[in-house]
Parts: C-alpha cells; structure tokens; sequence
C-alpha cells in the first residue's frame, strides 16, 4: 500500500510538523498529574494539551464530541488534508478502520457517573452514545462524508497491525479506492489510577526502550495517528506499506534498514524484545517521545514513514543502551530502504510493520 | 462474482433456543421467550429476551457472561465443523463482534475507585484479558489475524464479512466469525435514555411499534475456504455469497432518512455474490422494531427488491442482541436456507402506510438459494450478507 | 396562585433552562442570554436534532425532577424555551 498522508495528535501538537520537530528536538520531560482517588500520588504522563483538540473549524460538527473523537477526527482529516486527495477521493470509495485498544473510556465512566449520581433512568443518552466504541469513526464519516465501509476494531496488543492488515484486504478485494486507517488511544483519570496502580511510571520520566527489563518502566500517553492509504500504484507521498507479519522469520531485511521497537513499559516483561532484534539493522525507538500507548505502533509507524520520505534518520530520545545494540544515535540524511516496526505482546507474540521507501 | 467462502459449521444461542434445533422449534413455535429484567442487572422495567438456563461455567477463571455465551454457540459450531477445541494444527482466524465485552465498565471497581480507598483491580486485570475475539483464538489456539470488531450493533455482521475476506485474501483458511452480547446495565440504561424501548413486547415494521426490546446471545460461523473444507473431508451446501458495508456519515444516532448508506451496502453485497435482487429468497430484516429502523429499511428493501420482497424480522424471538445480532441472523438465514421456511414475524399485525413492505404474518415456504441479512448501527454503519445454499 | 407569582417563577426556569441547555448541550458560539425565549430549538433556530432532544428529557428530569413520559407530545413542548418552560412549571404545580 501507498502512504499518502498522514496526521498526527499527540502530546507533541498535532499534525506531521510538531511530529518531525519533535524528533528534531529530542527528548522533553513528561507532565505530572494528580492522580485522582490517590493520596497525592503523581503521575508521568504524556498527555495531549487541550489547545491542540481547540480546531472549531474542522470539529465544527462534532459540538458534542469527546477528546477521544476530537483526537480521531483531527489526525483522520490531516491524513486526508496531507495526501492531497481530499478533493478528488470518491468518497464512495473511501473506507475507514479506526483502531483502539481502550475506546472512549473516560466517556465510559462519565455514563457510570450517570447511573451512580442519578440512577438508572437518568442517564445522559448523549454520554451512552458518544461511549461506544466506534462513536470516532462514525465522527470522521460524518465530517469527511465517507460513504464507504467504516469499521472500529479493539485489540491490546496489535489493533493497528490488524486494522493495517483490513485495509491492505479491503483495497485489494476492491471494497474501496482509499482508507484511512489510524489508532486512538485516550488517557482519562480513570486509567491514570490504573496505570498509576498496574504499570512502573518510570520516576525520571524516561522510557527506555532498549533495557529489555523484567520490569520495565512506563510513562502513560495519548493520541492518535491517520494514514491515507491508497494502492501502490498512486503517487508515492511517503513510501510503501507492505505486509504485517506475525511470524519474524518471513521479515527480511535488505538494503540500509532501521528496526523501530516499540518496547515502551506496558507489557509486564519486555525481555523478549531480545529475540526480535533483526540482525544487519540499526535499532531505534521513539517512545519516550510520543508515551506509553497500546496502539503505539502507529506513532512509529508515522516516524518511519517520515524517515523514508526525508531520508532521515532521527537519534533516539533516550540512548541508555545496557545491551550494546547499534543504535541509530545521529540525526541527519542518511539513505533508509527499510524500516520495520517490531511490537511484542506479554506472551511473546509478535507483530511486525514493514515500510519501505520508493525509488 | 468472488469466491465463495463455504460455511461448515454454525452455532446460536438466544432467548429462542440454546442451540439450532431448539431455535427452530421456538420459531416453529412462534414461542416468544420474554421476560422481566433479570434481578441485579438494572431496576429499569423493559421486557427484555435473556437467556435462561445458560449452562454454567466449568473453569475455575471468572468469565463474563458475553464470554460464555460466545464459547456455548462456538461448541455447537466446532462440532458442526467436525472440529476439536484445539485447532493450532490450522491456520485460523478469530473474529468476533461485540458491545458492552468492549468496555471497561466494571461497576465493582468504578464505585470503589469513586469513593477511593481500597480499589480492587481484579475487574481491571480480568478486563486486560478478555479482549472477546483474543480470548476465543486463546480457548482454541488460534494463531491467524484476531480481531474484535467493535461496530455498535453491525458488528458481528461485519465480523462475518471480515472474516470472509480474510480468507480469501489467504490470510487464514479457516475462521471462526460471529458476535455475543450479554444484557447488561450499559447497554439497558444507555437505550432507556434514549427512549428506544418499547413497554411492550416489540412489534417490528407494524404500524403501531413502540420500540425494541433488549436481547442477549451469541452467533457464530465456521467459515472455511472451499479447499480447506475439502482437505479436511467435511461436506456442506451453504456459503457466504457477499458482503457490503457503508456508512451513512449523517448521524450518530439516527439513521439517514433516504437510506442511502444501506442501499450501497446492499448492492455491493448482491455485486459481490453474482446475483440480482430477484435471486433473493428472502431478506432478514435488522427490524428492531423502533420507528426510525423499520421506516428507513422498509424503504430500502422495497427500493432494492421489490414490494413483494419476503420479509422477516427474527427480533421478536431473540430481542435486540447488538453485537450478536447480525451473526445470529446470518445463521437464522442459513437455517432458513436449508430447511425451506421462514417463520411468522412475532408482533406483526398490521402494515404501517409509511413503510412500502411488511413483514411475513406467518410460516412461510422458501425455495430460492439466496438470502439477505441486514444490519443498520449506530454510528451509522449498514452491513449487508449475502448467504447461498448450493441448488 | 397569583398570575405575577407564575410569571416570575417562569422568568427565572426560563434563564435556568438556557443556561443548562449551552452546557448541557455543548452549544458553541452562543451565550445562554443570547437565546430568545420563542426561538425554535430544534431545525433552524438553534439547530439541536433527536439526540438533543432525549438530553433534554434527562436535563428536565435531573434538574426539575420533572419527566417527559410521551415523546410524541414531546414535540409541543420542545418547541422552544418558552413551551419548555411553561411544561415544568405546570408539571410542577400538578405535582403540588
């Protein structure tokens, strides 16, 4: 598949600029959050800042929307807008896959808040509604007017390699032209508490994606990515999408390539990520930059699409390297052919995005 | 026309029946098991259509109750397939729709976590593994794609078209597609304030509809790819013919009053299958029975076959199942298929002059090889299937 | 009951009633004064569609312990603030 556009809302601004300007300026200390219900505990986040969710223009349809589709709607219509197709893309043939590993949860439980303050026969339909999974998909329909399949889909540990893996079957079983695919992930109060309770925030504010610890530490974050994508045979904005795999010995590496592991503190035990190394590949990984996001797959698959259109690459943010791996240190042009975005889940299972430059 | 993925293996559970043959007399029966709101799940007062007798639980892991429901039609189904419960010998699919399985509603750990203190996190971890597609592909050791669509009520129809296209795209040979959704406060609280209930038992397309009546059950398919079927020796007449999905991008609630989203959907599914509208048999209506649904799809159906289209809704046996519904029609329409008839639309009585079809009044001979099911959801997604039975 | 009692009461669910619906609502660009008392709420006007309309229901309901049982005849009495606030305060005395 064809990257056409990409949009970008994370703790970095919104759009592919702050992404890039972000990778450009390095590493930023995360906020700190009261976390609610504790006795004062703090929290390290990476939190996407309220100004960055303020577009009237763009959300001018979604008065009623929460920060989990503002998010979506904001990154799917950069997507649209960076690709350059928004005037001319049928929307008949446009499909969208929003990929989510928690949903609208802090809708969630506002709705909970609902039953709890006011029984159940005073609740909001508004927050009912707006709880639902695919209430961001149906948003982005609704503000680009996309007539083709919408589909939400949830998985922890790999919703954006399945969605990625839906949109290459869709566009070839003809369902559509063009798809935009993205991952959404929020991080409300609630998960806070619960990540405060169940992760290891990292207490210097670092992720550190290349200790490969039993018990790896975590700062929490949020966001969403968009791609246009389109067949191979469009215009190459900024590279190829191939196939995601699940089995590592079919990935092979050729040419001047960059594994991206997405090692970020969430999984109880990131030591696997030993054996996914690639060999012959300088390792990076971005996570101390974008937080610690279940569909985090998609930050990296955006940092790989920048670097293979730039011909860039980008030192990682935080280089503590206890294993001795080549890593990617500078940042500067450098030729990249390949780059492979590797994710584990806790049991070992893998799932790896292939991007590759045209020529 | 696209290849044709041939389904070996069926399993439903609803207020109508614990498994086929128990459906099918219910709706021979036109037996309509409803009832009060369990006690513990909501004081809200809605006839609703649960599932008595559930089998209970064998394991010793706390399970949601979407769960169980799910892996009480996958036994029915896998045994239909001539299947084990270990199939990591195959390349296998996993993917299932759902609802309320999707969230993190736990109302334990909610109050606690609001009154501070000692919270458990039990709920929490449990959620983190009950991801309802991953934890099907666990039960039976499926390694291919897994995905749980999360598509409000179109979700386990999409699941089934997703499904199918997977294989085709040999991405996996086999799959196991369908929903499940329990009754549960969320979804009893969130349709009550939407003032979608009917007091009554539900009477889908009749003039005098109310609303819907809430359900719970599972639907599942074993879909396989002819040449798996083939190598594993199992023989089987049905298939899905085709799918189609579009959006409305009008509301997030409402439906779009011309119905244009389910027309696309509907004749990418007919395009996909090779058939015309006069090939179908019979169309299984999403027909919840609210006054916008009946309306906007009446209208469509009417548009796309003809008035003199067979109708049923099934919602008036299993109520309202959301992310089960469209897997569990499928298989109603498969059943259909094969047995030869549809049953009476339970709460039809009279024709709505806004709407240009009925529903069929009573049992009803069908001889055609192809049946439609359709799914209309928040958000406004329209699914449409296609289901053959070999002539 | 005096006529001025009910009048005055009126005036003030009136203001009430606006400034829950721009909250409540989420109505942008608008300031709950801003709202005349006979503007349509629903189609032009202020625009608020089916969904504003069950919000409401619960914003009468949380907020005057007032219910709409009938969302037929719901439509008289969204029709605008005004019918809205005429709907509670008679519901109200009713309920005296």
């Amino acid at each position: 598949m064809n990257i056409a556009g990409i949009g970008v809302v994370g703790t970095t601004g919104r759009g592919v600029a702050s992404l890039e300007a972000a990778l450009n300026r390095g590493w930023t200390a995360p906020g700190l959050v009261d976390i609610r219900g504790s006795a004062g505990e703090r929290l390290p986040v990476y939190a996407v800042p309220p100004e960055v969710l303020s577009d009237k223009t763009v959300l001018a349809k979604a008065r009623r929307a929460d920060r989990f589709t503002r998010m979506s709607v904001l990154a799917a219509w950069d997507a649209l807008q960076d690709s350059g197709l928004a005037a001319s893309v049928d929307r008949t043939r446009l499909g969208v896959i929003v990929a989510t590993a928690l949903g609208p949860h802090a809708t969630t439980f506002g709705f909970l808040d609902g039953i709890l303050d006011f029984g159940d026969a005073a609740v909001s339909p508004t927050a009912f509604s707006h709880s639902v999974h695919n209430a961001a998909a149906s948003y982005i329909a609704m503000t680009l007017d996309v007539r083709g399949p919408t589909l939400t889909l949830t998985h922890f540990d790999f919703a954006f390699h399945e969605a990625v893996s839906l949109a290459r079957t869709w566009l070839a079983a003809n369902r559509c032209d063009a798809v935009l695919v993205g991952a959404v992930d929020e991080l409300g109060s609630v998960m806070q508490f619960v990540c405060g309770r169940m992760l290891r925030p990292a207490a210097d504010g670092r992720i550190k994606p290349f200790d490969f610890s039993v018990k790896p530490e975590s700062v929490p974050g949020e966001g969403s990515v968009f791609f246009m994508l389109t067949r191979d045979n469009a215009g190459a904005a900024y590279g190829r999408l191939g196939a995601v795999s699940r089995d590592h010995s079919a990935v092979r590496s050729t040419g001047q390539s960059v594994q991206l592991l997405d090692a970020c503190g969430l999984a109880k035990n990131e030591t696997a990520y030993r054996t996914a190394l690639m060999p012959g590949t300088l390792t990076a990984g971005y996570a101390p930059l974008f937080g610690s996001v279940m569909t985090g797959s998609a930050f990296h698959a955006a940092i790989a699409a920048l670097m293979l259109k730039r011909q860039y690459r980008y030192a990682v943010p935080v280089a503590e390297n206890p294993h001795g791996l080549d890593l990617c240190l500078e940042t500067g042009a450098a030729v990249v052919d390949q780059v492979f975005c590797t994710r584990l889940d806790c049991a070992g299972r893998r799932g790896t995005l292939h991007l590759s430059a045209v020529r | 026309m696209i290849e044709r993925i041939v389904i070996t293996g069926m399993g439903v559970i609803s207020a109508a029946g614990l498994n086929v043959p128990e459906t099918l007399d219910a709706f021979a029966a036109g037996r309509r098991n409803v009832g009060a709101v369990p006690s513990g799940v909501s004081p809200l007062d809605f006839p609703v259509f649960a599932v008595r007798d559930l089998p209970a639980q064998t394991e010793s892991s706390p399970s949601s109750r979407t769960f169980l429901l799910a892996c009480h039609a996958l036994d029915e189904a896998l045994t239909g397939a001539k299947l084990g419960r270990d199939l990591s010998a195959l390349r296998v699919g996993v993917c299932m729709g759902t609802t309320v399985a999707s969230q993190l509603n736990d109302m334990g750990f909610y109050t606690a976590f609001r009154q501070g203190g000692d919270v458990p996190m039990e709920p929490v971890e449990h959620f983190l593994k009950s991801n309802l597609a991953d934890a099907i592909a666990r039960e039976v050791r499926a390694a291919g794609p897994c995905v749980t669509v999360v598509n409000a009520c179109s979700s386990s129809a999409d699941a089934v078209g997703v499904a199918a296209d997977w294989i085709r795209a040999g991405l996996c040979d086999l799959a196991i597609a369908g929903g499940a959704d329990e009754l549960n406060r969320i979804p009893i609280c969130g349709f009550g304030s939407l003032s979608v209930f009917s007091k009554e038992l539900c009477r889908p397309y009749d003039r005098d509809r109310q609303g819907l009546n809430l359900g719970e059950g599972a639907g599942l398919l074993i879909l396989e790819s002819e040449a798996s079927a083939r190598r594993r020796g199992v023989a089987t007449s049905v298939f899905v013919a085709g799918y189609g999905a579009a959006c409305d991008a009008h509301h997030l609630t409402a439906p779009r009053p011309d119905g244009s989203g389910l027309e696309t959907a509907l004749r990418t599914s007919l395009a996909e299958a090779g058939i015309q509208p006069q090939d179908v048999a019979f169309v299984n209506a999403h027909g919840t029975a609210t006054r916008d649904n009946d309306k906007v799809e009446g209208s469509v159906l009417a548009r796309v076959f003809g008035p003199d289209i067979k109708v049923l809704s099934t919602k008036g046996f299993t109520g309202h199942t959301l992310g089960a519904a469209g897997a569990l029609e499928a298989a109603f329409s498969v059943m259909a298929l094969l047995s030869g008839w549809i049953p009476a639309s339970p709460g039809f009585v009279n024709r709505d002059d806004e709407i240009p079809i009925g529903v069929v009044r009573e049992r009803t001979t069908v001889t055609g090889r192809y049946a439609v099911s359709t799914s209309l959801a928040f958000g406004g997604n329209n699914a449409a299937l296609v289901l053959g039975r070999d002539g | 009951m005096q006529p001025v009692d009910r009048d005055q009461e009126l005036v003030g669910i009136r203001a009430k009633l606006k400034e829950l619906l721009v909250s409540n609502l989420n109505i942008e660009g608008i300031t709950p004064d801003q709202i005349k008392d006979d503007d349509p709420l629903f189609g032009e006007g202020l625009g608020l569609d089916s969904l504003d309309a069950v919000e409401i229901v619960v914003i009468l309901q949380r907020h005057f312990g007032v219910e709409v049982k009938d969302m037929e005849k719901g439509r008289e009495i969204f029709r605008s603030v005004n019918t809205l606030a005429n709907y509670v305060y008679d519901t109200k005395q009713g309920q005296k």
